[in-house]
């Protein structure tokens, strides 16, 4: 991109409530509906009546669809209004990062509800024999988001390291049961075979269908990649990345958050056809104007440079986790201290840390346009 | 004497899942998730009594994560972010230590279910061995670290004579952050004094049976000095552990061998297992064997109820075969 500091959200968006009972096929209150007109026109949304019709109708297959594209619609807007250069459709079509895509793939059964913290659970599936290509996960919402913008888009894409540390590995661990004695080596052995499997079956022909389509970037999301901070496995995750993208004629980048990055700086170089970083710091860092020592957020960013990662930065400088909403010269501040830190500011997308699914669209909103704001006060102070 | 128990906190079963999430909601009152916690603890009594498990535990559903209850209740600790729980997909929140941290009253006997654990069968409790309580705390309050992991074993040491005074009669201390790969001490050695000599101090005056359990990193990362600790068994996650390594050594103290992996659903072939263990046992006992307890590698609660109640039955069906091999 030719201008400095383009800005981009990484994922997902919240569902507001008329999206969820709508495709639900629950009946919607008047203040449900009001908020999707109100929403409308804040937007410059056409046909609102349309949808409100829609909406006060009962349940029916095309209302699925309806209001999958109906809300992608609405977060489309909501980047383009907010002024981000790089947009999606906030993952509207998806149930959730890890669901969405086993729940379209052969191979997996889901075993029920199992801890997270507290009184939050998730649901994990385990892969009961190898993972099969069944139908497209991302290309309905990719072809919908190119045909209603004209900004460039990028598609967030659940990585196959992640999808594997999230799944229980039945299927290889049985198979490696009469050839290894180990266990530890065992499992190793069988989650190696799963995450290649995976790839080579499932998330190349995704690509392949995405690339085909005209997706031109598309940013492989992996929480999981810094779960095992260890060598071993640090190094098993980058070649499954390398595997994942070779040779495919894409920008790729990768997105990872709420970790320690000192394992991934480490082998981050090693990379390959990765174009963009994209980190989550503001989460950890003081809110306090300035750059230099204030900064205490980015402190990653010396480590990925003294280990000579050369790519571009996805600068998380808007914290997703809590509704604070960032003033734009805090955004500045973040923006130029790390501009100064790496020596060459064409190297910065503005970035929010993460998908800003658990603020609600009032405050993604807001935070949005301050980051926005915030980029255009960085280009304004280098000029 | 080779025998069973679990070493950590139960799974929910889905309907007690569905409560909690329903009291979160603000669907249902205190009283009625009260209820649901002490029906699903009957439960976990229950199947474990029907696995013919040597010891018995609450289930421990209550825990929110190992640290809670002493960082809901100690003074001087206050309840800090959610933090990610090893290499796992799961959280506890951070225990921040901002004054003198003090016990005023029991813990432990405060969240379990004691009145409900049978009286025909020996009772365990399982606690935060001060190792990785105090690793994984932030700290704001005391300079010296080693001086508040002495602390912590102070009231360890409470608690457990509290505990053994209530009738339970082994004490699990988890240590998991001790053979941890991303967290192993620089300075080995002194590390592992340190950690001997505060054990020292959880374990003082005490004449439970104490265990110190390690998981989600190989033990033999942490052997010989191991071998000295002042605790009864030595618990070890074989499916993060060398096997060859561990047969290096020959041991004189009993073991808590995780035999079945809490962290996989797939329910293990026990052919396979009793190979295994019979294996690891004739090697590291070369004067004569100590006690042995098969155990899950770690909580089952990373499973769900059903997995885990048959990982349950498991262990208890491998004992009973290499009781008969040994006997």
């Amino acid at each position: 991109m030719n201008k400095m500091f383009p800005t981009q959200e990484v994922g997902s968006l919240a569902k507001p409530r008329w999206r969820i009972k709508g495709y639900r096929g629950k009946p919607l209150s008047k203040e449900e509906i009001a908020e999707a007109v109100d929403w409308g026109r804040k937007l410059g949304i056409k046909n609102l009546g349309e949808l409100v019709k829609l909406l006060s109708k009962g349940d029916s297959a095309d209302r699925k669809t309806a209001m999958l594209e109906w809300s992608a619609k609405y977060a489309i807007r909501i980047f383009e209004t907010a002024g981000l250069d790089i947009v999606f459709d906030g993952e509207q079509y998806r149930s959730e990062m890890y669901e969405h895509v086993i729940r379209k793939t052969a191979g997996f059964k889901f075993l029920g509800y199992v801890k997270s913290f507290d009184y939050r659970y998730f649901n994990k599936a385990a892969c009961i024999d190898k993972p099969r290509y069944v139908k497209s996960f991302y290309l309905d919402e990719f072809l919908f988001t190119k045909e209603n913008t004209k900004k460039e888009i990028k598609v967030p894409f659940t990585g196959a390291y992640t999808l594997v540390d999230w799944t229980f590995n039945e299927y290889y661990e049985k198979k490696f049961s009469g050839e290894i004695r180990g266990f530890k080596g065992r499992k190793f052995e069988a989650k190696r075979e799963f995450l290649f499997d995976l790839i080579k079956e499932v998330m190349r022909p995704e690509i392949n269908k995405l690339i085909d389509a005209g997706a031109k970037w598309i940013q492989i999301d992996e929480p999981a990649a810094t779960t095992n901070p260890t060598d071993e496995e640090t190094k098993l995750f980058v070649e499954s990345f390398n595997e994942t993208v070779k040779g495919f004629s894409c920008v790729f980048s990768l997105h990872n958050c709420y970790s320690n990055y000192e394992v991934l700086a480490k082998h981050a170089c090693e990379l390959r056809n990765c174009s963009q970083l994209s980190l989550e710091f503001a989460n950890r860092d003081s809110r306090q104007a300035g750059t230099g020592n204030v900064r205490t957020g980015y402190n990653a960013i010396k480590l990925l440079e003294e280990h000579s990662f050369h790519g571009n930065y996805g600068l998380g400088v808007v914290d997703v986790h809590t509704n604070f909403v960032e003033r734009p010269e805090l955004v500045r501040d973040r923006i130029l201290h790390v501009a100064k830190v790496i020596g060459d500011p064409s190297r910065i997308y503005v970035s929010t840390d993460c998908g800003l699914r658990t603020r609600t669209w009032e405050i993604s909103f807001r935070k949005l346009k301050n980051m926005v704001l915030g980029a255009e006060l960085a280009r304004k102070a280098l000029e | 004497m080779i025998g069973c128990y679990v070493t950590g906190v139960l799974p929910r079963s889905s309907k007690l899942i569905a409560k909690t999430r329903s009291y979160e909601r603000g669907k249902i009152s205190k009283n009625e998730l009260e209820e649901s916690f002490e029906k699903a603890t009957e439960n976990a009594i229950k199947a474990q009594i029907s696995a013919e498990l040597s010891y018995v535990t609450d289930g421990m559903l209550k825990w929110q994560d190992l640290f809670r209850p002493f960082t809901e209740n100690l003074k001087g600790i206050t309840v800090g972010s959610l933090t990610r729980w090893f290499n796992n997909n799961t959280f506890y929140r951070k225990p921040i230590i901002t004054d003198y941290v003090k016990r005023e009253k029991d813990v432990v006997n405060k969240i379990m279910h004691f009145e409900k654990l049978p009286k025909n069968l020996p009772w365990k409790a399982i606690l935060p061995a001060p190792y990785t309580f105090v690793s994984l705390s932030g700290n704001q309050y005391c300079k010296d670290e080693a001086e508040f992991m002495f602390k912590f074993a102070e009231i360890i040491n409470e608690e457990i004579k509290s505990l053994a005074a209530t009738g339970f009669s082994y004490m699990q201390l988890s240590d998991p952050a001790l053979v941890y790969e991303p967290l192993t001490p620089k300075s080995k050695k002194d590390r592992l004094a340190l950690v001997n000599d505060v054990l020292e101090t959880a374990v003082k005056g005490t004449s439970v049976k104490t265990c110190l359990q390690t998981f989600f990193g190989d033990f033999s990362r942490i052997l010989p000095e191991a071998l000295d600790f002042p605790v009864d068994h030595l618990g070890i996650d074989l499916y993060a552990t060398d096997f060859e390594k561990l047969k290096e050594y020959s041991f004189e103290k009993g073991v808590a061998l995780g035999l079945v992996d809490s962290r996989s659903s797939l329910v293990e072939e026990q052919d396979e297992l009793v190979v295994a263990a019979k294996e690891i046992i004739k090697s590291i006992y070369r004067s004569g064997m100590e006690e042995v307890f098969i155990c899950p590698n770690c909580d089952l609660d990373f499973l769900p109820w059903e997995r885990a109640e048959e990982k349950m039955k498991v262990i208890s069906s491998v004992t009973k075969r290499l009781r008969e091999e040994f006997s």
